[in-house]
């Protein structure tokens, strides 16, 4: 029986930290390969509904990220996604969907070391919470 | 409540308005929506209060706007989809004419936009004590006793949209769920695409919902799709303190920010 | 159908060392949709761009995937390789298996079967891209300045002497802005308007600027390339064609004892004046505020004086409407004037001034023909107490930043007086000194050493008046917070700069953003400082910060240069990643029901509202556009449509979609 390796997807933004994630790379810091990364312009980009298909698909954890307030390439992207996901995660919790399974940062271009500890942490957060049974249960319900 | 048949009437006769849209007696002890053109038919109108339903849903049906200029007979959440419709550019100044009764029992004349929002600052509270009192009650339950709740709860819903037909703040004429490209909710009645689809209406309500309750009403599951919405009510107000139908140029909650909106969750 | 190239690449070991890529070619020709799959060592080299071009050609690709570092890093390549090949290049992606893939993880199964994950999903996101074409936007190539200051004057300038014309709004009679009231400028002490007014002869007599003064900017309206401004320029009571600017007029006005604003109220003017004797246009303004004519209906003493009739007693306003296809604000600052701190008894007691006011009296043609003397009595006086930080650094009273020049300014007020007192005793209280361009360091080190300023370091926290004297109070930190208490003739405070009067209205008609001080918003604090985050309006100078001369002159050249670059083609070539609102046949039009949420949240003013009317003229609905040369493809207000009638270019609904699908679906032939 091999342990349970966690799938997670991370939705991040192109500017912050897409480009962290690129310095965590040159700088050859190790992280757990459990997580991927679909790139979008920015965290305003980011539907709800995009991290509930990902639940729906198989996704064990979610990684959310973008820029620090203020500093959003685009100005204020990620005010508007902050305050998506202040009310979504409110919901999602008040319907017993286990919000410890995803994760939102701020990570910036400089930031490589925070991206490789935020996925590490993750990964083995997410690794001891095992695989989301109640969801898992809903996808074989019916064809999503 | 001959004011407000005798409003009903002067109007229709003197072509004011081609259509009163109000209350009459349903079936058994319930009431129902009536659409009033002939001044003859004023005598269905009545106002009391089971007087629930949210008739502002009808402003927005094209059926209903080739009818001509409307007349609403208003309830206080009726009032507030108003105005919120009216923040969202669904109507304007010129389409505003409401009749309502307030809690002394006097038939009031609400023509302008601005009338409706002095009449309604003074008497909305949020949620109200029982409503408060009821979703703590959910919310304290645990997580997995809540996540067995709403699957039971969506175990039975149908997909049948009654809740968005009832909700005047459905007015998409293209819901999501009515895309393919890419299918974002599934379109059959199983766990997974009423949870989504529950979720996704009640995001898409947030800081919209005027909390009349004609989903719940509608739904004939008898799902408490209220707490949903009430849920985000009380989360819009505590995070960003905003409500919903108070002015008819209002901001939208989800398209505006303040820098200093707080979380705690974000690392 | 779809016919996508796949080309793994090893990038020398950094991949290969890690990544089975033989394997995720074999997997990835395994997709459907999947014409050609294969690998090779360095893909962005020119025989790798060549693999892609021949693939292209040869197997009909409908879209192309290329598994190697950063797109980041080589996108722009790979995308023009494409081109060139004749596919669009927006049917070119990469997947990053380099940065996110091989170079984080060991070589294991899981890293290859993420590196498979990531192909595939960029496969799927290619199937559902579109060609699109980069967008054109033309250009209209005539500046608007607002502001004649020296960030303004440099700023047009530069902009005329590429070729190109200028239109500059000046609110004031005379260009020159503060500059002009100034003495004498650090660190160099030279002569202010000595410095300035070439400059502003240059700017009315080169032939591609057209001066407006005594006018503002009405309204402004359109985008980048194709704006649209009215110019209120106001009735100066005067026919220019005919005045002479001989002066007549402002001899013999009997109303002679109108505060001066030029010299910051500390002289006096005539009801019809040239603000300064250098003011460029040299000619008059009548202030209809004070005027006898236009109060009581009498005098008009100069209508009968003028030698060529030019006095025009009933002119109005008039409004002038420009094309431009840039703007650029150089509207400056003010420095806080009042009683902000009741403490320091400004304007309780007469000799208690502010900066402005200290160059006025310093100035070789300011009230007191630079000889300074109190306000009061005209003494001159023997101690004169200058407060640095009067305003500024201060949480508890509302002005938090730095006003940057105070420092400066105070030091050199300090040796002006003591060279034109020489047995005066100047001292300034102050926090800290800053003192970081160049030779400003040494500029007061001469204050303190060679012109012996007394340099007390401590707040001052109260100014009042006995026997005749002033008594300022304040502490010396540097003796450990010993009270200090010294008997002033005068005392000079160096209060906050701040945002000029109307600035919040101003950034409001054009539409850019500013910060909770009313100092216009660049649109990135390190990398993009003259540029604002509404395309085609540019800053320079005070407007968008407290900063001193030479800043303001490279920022207004900063801001020329953009200028000169946005109109240095023809038109304005845009990457077509942007926000797109459907649009469809009748009835329906769009499926856009005309909310406006989109509009709310955009920061660049990207999305307008479209009438559609049908054939009779009856107006339809309502919908939402976007603005092709403004939006800047953030997707924010796709992601909050609720009915999804608005989409992103490159990062569209059904890429996404595909892309959520695709990562977390491995199939069991991928492995």
């Amino acid at each position: 029986m091999s342990e349970f390796q966690p799938k997670i997807v991370a939705f991040v933004c192109n500017w912050c930290t897409y480009a962290g994630a690129d310095l965590t790379g040159t700088s050859r810091m190790k992280y757990s390969p459990q997580v991927s990364i679909i790139r979008f312009p920015c965290t305003g980009r980011i539907d709800f509904m995009l991290l509930l298909k990902a639940f729906a698909n198989g996704a064990d954890g979610i990684i959310v990220s973008g820029c620090h307030p203020n500093d959003c390439h685009y100005t204020s992207g990620n005010f508007h996604a902050r305050r998506r996901w202040i009310l979504f995660r409110g919901l999602l919790d008040f319907m017993g969907i286990d919000t410890r399974r995803i994760e939102f940062s701020w990570i910036s271009a400089a930031e490589g070391a925070k991206w490789a500890q935020l996925v590490n942490t993750t990964a083995e957060n997410i690794r001891k919470l095992g695989p989301f049974a109640n969801y898992e249960k809903l996808r074989h319900q019916g064809v999503s | 409540m001959e004011a407000l048949k005798n409003k009903a009437r002067e109007w229709l006769d003197s072509r004011m308005v081609q259509l009163v849209i109000g209350y009459s007696q349903g079936s058994g002890d319930s009431v129902r929506a009536v659409f009033v053109h002939d001044p003859g038919q004023v005598e269905t109108l009545l106002f009391d209060s089971r007087c629930r339903q949210n008739l502002a849903v009808y402003l927005l049906k094209p059926e209903v706007k080739k009818m001509g200029k409307a007349a609403l007979v208003a309830n206080l959440t009726t009032l507030r989809a108003v105005l919120q419709l009216a923040a969202e550019n669904q109507i304007g100044e010129h389409d505003v004419l409401t009749l309502t009764v307030n809690p002394a029992g006097e038939l009031l004349v609400l023509s302008t936009l601005e009338a409706i929002e002095t009449y309604v600052a003074i008497s909305a509270p949020d949620l109200s004590v029982e409503e408060k009192a009821e979703l703590e009650k959910y919310e304290k339950l645990g997580m997995e006793e809540r996540w067995q709740f709403w699957q039971e709860q969506f175990s039975r819903c149908l997909k049948c949209y009654a809740c968005r037909a009832a909700c005047p703040l459905c007015y998409c004429s293209r819901c999501t769920v009515e895309c393919n490209q890419p299918q974002w909710i599934p379109v059959p009645a199983h766990d997974l695409g009423n949870l989504e689809w529950n979720v996704m209406r009640a995001m898409h309500l947030a800081g919209r919902c005027v909390n009349c309750g004609d989903c719940s009403r509608a739904c004939p599951v008898n799902i408490p799709l209220y707490l949903l919405n009430q849920k985000l009510i009380s989360d819009v107000f505590r995070n960003f303190n905003a409500r919903s139908g108070m002015a008819a140029k209002a901001e939208n909650t989800l398209s505006t920010f303040k820098p200093n909106d707080k979380e705690d969750f974000i690392r | 159908m779809a016919r996508i190239g796949v080309f793994i690449c090893h990038c020398g070991e950094n991949i290969s060392a890690t990544v089975d890529v033989q394997k995720v070619a074999a997997a990835a020709a395994r997709i459907p949709g999947v014409a050609h799959s294969v690998d090779y060592k360095y893909m962005c080299s020119d025989p790798g761009q060549q693999m892609i071009k021949n693939a292209i050609k040869e197997k009909n690709l409908t879209g192309v995937v290329v598994a190697a570092c950063s797109p980041r890093m080589h996108e722009p390549t790979f995308r023009r390789a494409c081109a060139e090949a004749g596919l669009n290049p927006f049917l070119c992606e990469m997947a990053n298996i380099r940065e996110h893939c091989s170079w984080v993880h060991e070589k294991s199964d899981a890293t290859t079967n993420k590196a498979i994950d990531l192909v595939r999903m960029m496969i799927e996101k290619v199937k559902k891209s579109k060609a699109l074409l980069p967008i054109k936007v033309p250009v209209t190539k005539t500046a608007l300045v607002l502001g004649g200051g020296i960030a303004g004057i440099q700023a047009s300038l530069d902009i005329a002497n590429t070729g190109h014309q200028v239109i500059l709004v000046e609110k004031e009679p005379s260009i020159g802005g503060h500059m002009s009231q100034l003495s004498e400028t650090f660190p160099t002490l030279d002569c202010s308007q000595c410095i300035l007014t070439p400059r502003m002869v240059e700017v009315a007599q080169h032939p591609n600027i057209t001066l407006y003064s005594y006018a503002e900017l009405e309204s402004l309206e359109g985008f980048i390339g194709n704006f649209k401004a009215r110019i209120r320029k106001k009735a100066r009571s005067l026919d220019e064609k005919l005045c002479t600017g001989c002066g007549l007029c402002i001899q013999k006005c009997p109303a002679k004892k109108i505060p001066s604003e030029f010299d910051a109220n500390m002289g006096i003017r005539t009801a019809i004046y040239v603000p300064f004797p250098q003011a460029i246009p040299n000619k008059p303004v009548i202030d209809r505020g004070h005027c006898t004519y236009y109060l009581k209906g009498k005098c008009r003493l100069c209508e009968k004086i003028c030698p060529t009739q030019a006095i025009r007693f009933d002119q109005e306003d008039e409004i002038i409407a420009v094309d431009v296809g840039a703007v650029v604000l150089a509207t400056g600052f003010d420095i806080k004037h009042g009683d902000f701190f009741p403490e320091y008894g400004y304007g309780k007691y007469k000799d208690i001034i502010d900066g402005l006011q200290f160059e006025r009296l310093a100035s070789a043609s300011g009230p007191t023909l630079g000889e300074i003397r109190r306000p009061s009595d005209g003494k001159i006086p023997e101690t004169v107490v200058f407060v640095a930080c009067a305003g500024s650094r201060d949480p508890a009273k509302g002005i938090e930043y730095c006003s940057k020049i105070c420092c400066m300014y105070t030091a050199k007020h300090a040796m002006l007086y003591k060279h034109k007192v020489h047995e005066g005793k100047p001292y300034v209280f102050y926090m800290d000194i800053r003192a970081g361009g160049k030779m400003y360091e040494e500029f007061v080190r001469r204050a303190m050493e060679e012109d012996g300023v007394q340099y007390i370091r401590g707040r001052v926290s109260r100014i009042y008046e006995r026997n005749g004297k002033l008594i300022v109070k304040g502490a010396d930190t540097l003796l450990g917070a010993r009270p200090m208490e010294i008997q002033a003739d005068m005392v000079v405070l160096a209060t906050a700069g701040v945002a000029n009067a109307g600035a919040e209205e101003l950034a409001q008609k054009v539409h850019i953003s500013y910060d909770a001080y009313y100092f216009y918003s660049e649109a990135h604090p390190k990398l993009r400082p003259v540029e604002t985050n509404t395309a085609g309006i540019f800053l320079a100078g005070a407007c968008q910060a407290p900063k001193d001369i030479p800043e303001s002159v490279a920022q207004a050249s900063a801001a020329a240069s953009k200028v000169a670059a946005l109109f240095s083609q023809a038109e304005l070539i845009r990457e077509p990643l942007i926000a797109v609102v459907d649009r469809s046949a009748p009835p329906l039009y769009s499926t856009c029901v005309g909310c406006f949420l989109c509009q709310s949240s955009c920061p660049y003013q990207a999305i307008e509202k479209e009438e559609i009317r049908g054939r009779d003229g009856q107006l339809i609905k309502t919908v939402a556009k976007v603005n092709p040369g403004l939006c800047q493809g953030c997707g924010t207000c796709v992601a909050l449509c609720r009915s999804k009638s608005i989409d992103i270019q490159g990062f569209s609904h059904e890429q996404v979609y595909s892309e959520v699908l695709a990562l977390l679906n491995r199939r069991e032939s991928d492995v």
